[in-house]
């Protein structure tokens, strides 16, 4: 594999994240895969945020410490990241960081912006434009993201292109050959990708509060609300939002939340509610370090457990947690169609680390999703005589109406009730709901994957197990450890409940020793494999700074451990 | 359909004497003045004695969460606006545990009505103080009597900017439906705060105290249609208590007009996505 880390430092209000994207475009444009992760501070202006793009010839899920190519947007910024450079690293930065040293080439992007532009915002261009000679990109290609990305404000940006183009004269880097033609891949975010999935899934409503990393997704499809006939509301409260969506699934439109730990502790109430009256709903949680307010804008997988167990009570639900952007998009459209199909709720677990990077991937089928209507239609519903919302059935699922489709009544009840839907303490029926409601799980145990197992006999090996957004990170691991001695694997689990635990004893029981790579302190997957497949794994490696794994830090663990 | 075919033969679990039962006449009174068809109408309502009014009526019913009434009513008004909405609870659920619910759905302007049975306790809970109790009224939970003043929610939804504001009492069935009436011909939210004893465990407002209370606004010379008149009649301070429609506006476009989306029909109509809008949806990225 070859590749190319590029960073780009800077404040709040520097515009850190259009230049990634922007860089992350023209890299996509020449047929490239890369993997792009923004870091910032939970503020406006000031702090340090950075993008960092890892330019490669294969797909990427992981993001790097140490940069080839560092684009500081201010001398703070050159001094605070200088450090993170990899041996022959090159540095880009705006005037005053110390030109005498070597591999730095400071530029007066500020000024130029200011003379030449009258818009000092375009400073960042003016150093992109330079960057993107050094790199090697074409610059028409540039121009193309930069006007992808600022539509109708992209004339002064390529003009700020041009001057920082014309800094610099040769490329210092060599990009590796173009891997795929135009159309083939995609390029978007893991908040995107929930986003997409929803809508393919046939999402018509969504309810939310703003929270970070929740929000990208509430706006990705409020965006979109018009074109794909989605209505979406701003809620007063998360527990409104979620009240919301299930009166809106209870109507019969498809309906979701996204929130993060803090928003989702405050819809457990509605979570049981969507279990006891047996209506879908879909809650996208973004993970970030908690307790509490924790850091908002950083990464973290804290909420497995939180995710599985919260709701008083006991009720069956659907917890996936996506590994990039393209299982992001299948898992969200799976998550609606399975919370129909068994009248649950149903949560997807990402983190601000998936929801804000950008990934190449590959170009999504249609065909592939498995979405179909699990309602009774007006035409069934006429054809009944009589209509109890909570039949008792075999499977446990009960045919499902909607209110207004037809003269039949649609009664759901949050206390116990019997099979009409009426208020009931008749312990008997009490008894039989109940198993009607855990009936459920078992129907939904045969459709969810079990974890990726690389290489694909794990046996005598040491197996690096994980779940959700650390795939990259973990598989690149992996590789690097076998290329000194070959006696690792990696497990990961995407399908998080329910799953076959037995198949999974099966597999990891056949390994020399288990580990658990985990973006907590906990160890959470790994408590539970001891609870449900009797696996016992060593020590966890956990990371709760707020910053993704990388692979030479797993790497760096596993040497430590083993 | 006749009041007595929306009335479930189902036993009821209120108190003998108390004012759920007028509440529930009346509004069986009312849906079949409006001759509205059950399967058309969805009632919500919340947790407490008067959220159990879902199971004693034939209409379409959601028993949700204690406080949430108002939010999973909007939630349905929103994926089908053809359907007649209405949220029913009591005191404690939609003026305490679900205050900010009832808040900002005055600012929606959903076209939906919320019903307040208010007797100033809470009843299943036996006795407690709720938002509406007077200010020292004293209880097994507030020995102290009530520190705080009490809950206005009918000036707080004239201040909110409300539509359609209005009183009852239960012990006046007819004049009860005709404001439900009212309330749900109202195009835009409307709310009805309606007054009633508890027998078990309010002694202080009984049936009596309230009959020698309540007047008729609509007997009086009060402007329905001016709001700060509205505003003054609920909050000079008297011994009496209006009832009737405190205020009425002209209807403004409800949220379910403005909104784009919901101009092109319901949302439960709209079927699944076809292949090519996940096409054109993919191409975003390409």
């Amino acid at each position: 594999m070859r590749e190319i880390v590029v960073r780009i430092a800077g404040a709040a209000g520097q515009g850190v994240q259009s230049l990634g994207e922007i860089l992350a475009r023209s890299i996509f444009r020449s047929g490239l895969f890369l993997h792009g992760e923004l870091s910032y501070h939970s503020r406006i202006r000031g702090g340090e945020n950075t993008f960092t793009v890892r330019i490669s010839d294969r797909p990427l899920y992981a993001t790097k410490h140490l940069a080839d190519l560092l684009l500081a947007l201010s001398p703070e910024m050159w001094r605070t990241y200088r450090e993170k450079l990899r041996p022959g690293g090159f540095v880009l930065a705006e005037e005053a960081a110390r030109a005498e040293e070597k591999n730095v080439l400071s530029v007066p992007a500020l000024r130029l912006a200011r003379e030449k532009l009258g818009l000092p915002i375009a400073a960042g261009v003016i150093l992109l434009g330079a960057a993107a000679r050094l790199l090697g990109l074409a610059e028409e290609t540039v121009t193309e993201a930069i006007r992808e990305v600022f539509g109708e404000k992209a004339n002064p940006n390529i003009d700020a292109l041009e001057i920082g183009w014309e800094l610099v004269s040769d490329p210092r880097f060599e990009l590796p050959k173009p891997q795929f033609r135009r159309g083939e891949c995609m390029l978007l975010t893991g908040g995107q990708a929930v986003g997409a999935g929803a809508i393919a899934a046939g999402c018509r409503f969504l309810a939310s509060y703003p929270m970070t990393p929740g929000t990208p997704v509430m706006e990705f499809l409020a965006q979109r609300s018009e074109r794909y006939g989605i209505v979406g509301e701003q809620a007063e409260d998360e527990i409104a939002a979620i009240n919301m969506a299930l009166g809106a699934a209870y109507a019969g439109a498809r309906s979701m939340v996204t929130t993060s730990g803090g928003g989702f502790a405050l819809m457990v109430e509605g979570l049981s509610l969507a279990g006891m009256i047996e209506t879908p709903v879909v809650i996208h949680i973004g993970q970030r370090p908690g307790p509490a307010t924790g850091l908002p804008t950083r990464t973290s997988q804290e909420n497995l457990l939180f995710a599985l167990y919260a709701g008083h009570g006991e009720f069956p639900r659907y917890l996936c947690a996506p590994a990039t952007p393209e299982s992001a998009f299948y898992l969200a459209a799976k998550a609606f169609d399975l919370a129909e199909k068994y009248q649950v709720p149903a949560i997807i677990l990402t983190d601000q680390f998936l929801v804000d990077s950008y990934v190449v991937v590959p170009r999504i089928v249609p065909e592939r999703l498995q979405i179909e209507n699990h309602t009774l239609s007006s035409e069934e519903l006429v054809k009944l005589e009589g209509y109890e919302r909570f039949a008792l059935t075999e499977s446990g699922v009960s045919p499902r109406a909607l209110p207004g489709l037809s003269p039949h009544l649609v009664l759901v009840d949050s206390d116990e009730h019997d099979p009409y839907g009426r208020i009931t303490e008749d312990l008997a029926i009490r008894k039989a709901m109940v198993e009607k409601r855990l009936r459920k799980e078992e129907g939904l145990r045969q459709e969810t994957e079990g974890p990726s197992i690389f290489p694909e006999d794990v046996g005598g090996r040491v197996v690096l197990v994980g779940w959700g957004s650390t795939f990259g990170a973990i598989r690149e691991a992996v590789e690097m450890l076998n290329a000194q001695e070959d006696r690792f694997a990696h497990v990961h689990f995407q399908d998080l409940w329910p799953l076959r635990w037995a198949e999974i004893a099966e597999t990891l029981g056949t390994a020399k020793k288990v580990i658990t790579v985990e973006g907590n302190a906990w160890g959470q997957l790994g408590k539970l494999l001891r609870q449900e497949a009797g696996i016992r794994p060593v020590r966890p490696i956990g990371r709760y700074d707020g910053r993704p794994f990388t692979p030479e830090d797993i790497v760096e663990a596993v040497d430590h451990e083993t | 359909m006749k009041p007595e075919d929306f009335l479930a033969e189902v036993e009821l679990a209120w108190c003998p004497g108390c004012g759920n039962f007028a509440i529930r006449k009346a509004l069986a009174q009312a849906l079949s003045e409006l001759g509205l068809p059950p399967h058309r109408v969805v009632l919500v309502t919340g947790i407490g004695q008067a959220a159990k009014i879902v199971h004693y009526l034939k209409v379409n019913g959601f028993d949700g969460l204690h406080g949430r009434t108002v939010a999973a009513a909007a939630g349905v008004k929103m994926a089908n606006p053809g359907l007649t909405v209405i949220a029913e609870s009591g005191d404690g659920d939609i003026y305490g545990e679900g205050g900010n619910h009832l808040i900002h759905n005055i600012r929606r302007n959903l076209d939906i009505t919320v019903i307040v049975h208010d007797n100033r306790v809470y009843g299943l809970t036996k006795g407690q103080a709720s938002p509406t109790a007077p200010a020292g009224y004293r209880t097994r939970a507030q020995p102290f009597g009530v520190l705080s003043r009490p809950f206005h929610p009918l000036s707080l939804a004239l201040a909110m900017g409300a539509g359609f504001v209005a009183q009852a009492f239960s012990g006046e069935v007819e004049h009860t439906a005709n404001i439900f009436v009212r309330a749900i011909q109202y195009r835009g939210f409307a709310l009805v705060n309606v007054l009633h004893p508890c027998p078990s465990w309010n002694r202080v407002q009984t049936f009596a105290w309230y009959k020698d209370r309540v007047f008729h606004v609509e007997e009086t010379e009060h402007d329905s249609k001016d709001r700060l008149k509205a505003l003054d009649l609920v909050l000079r301070p008297t011994e009496r208590i209006p009832i009737g429609a405190i205020f009425e506006s002209e209807p403004e476009p409800t949220w379910e007009e403005k909104h784009p989306v919901l101009r092109e029909g319901p949302l439960v109509s709209r079927g699944l996505p076809a292949a090519q809008e996940i096409s054109a949806l993919a191409a975003e990225f390409l």
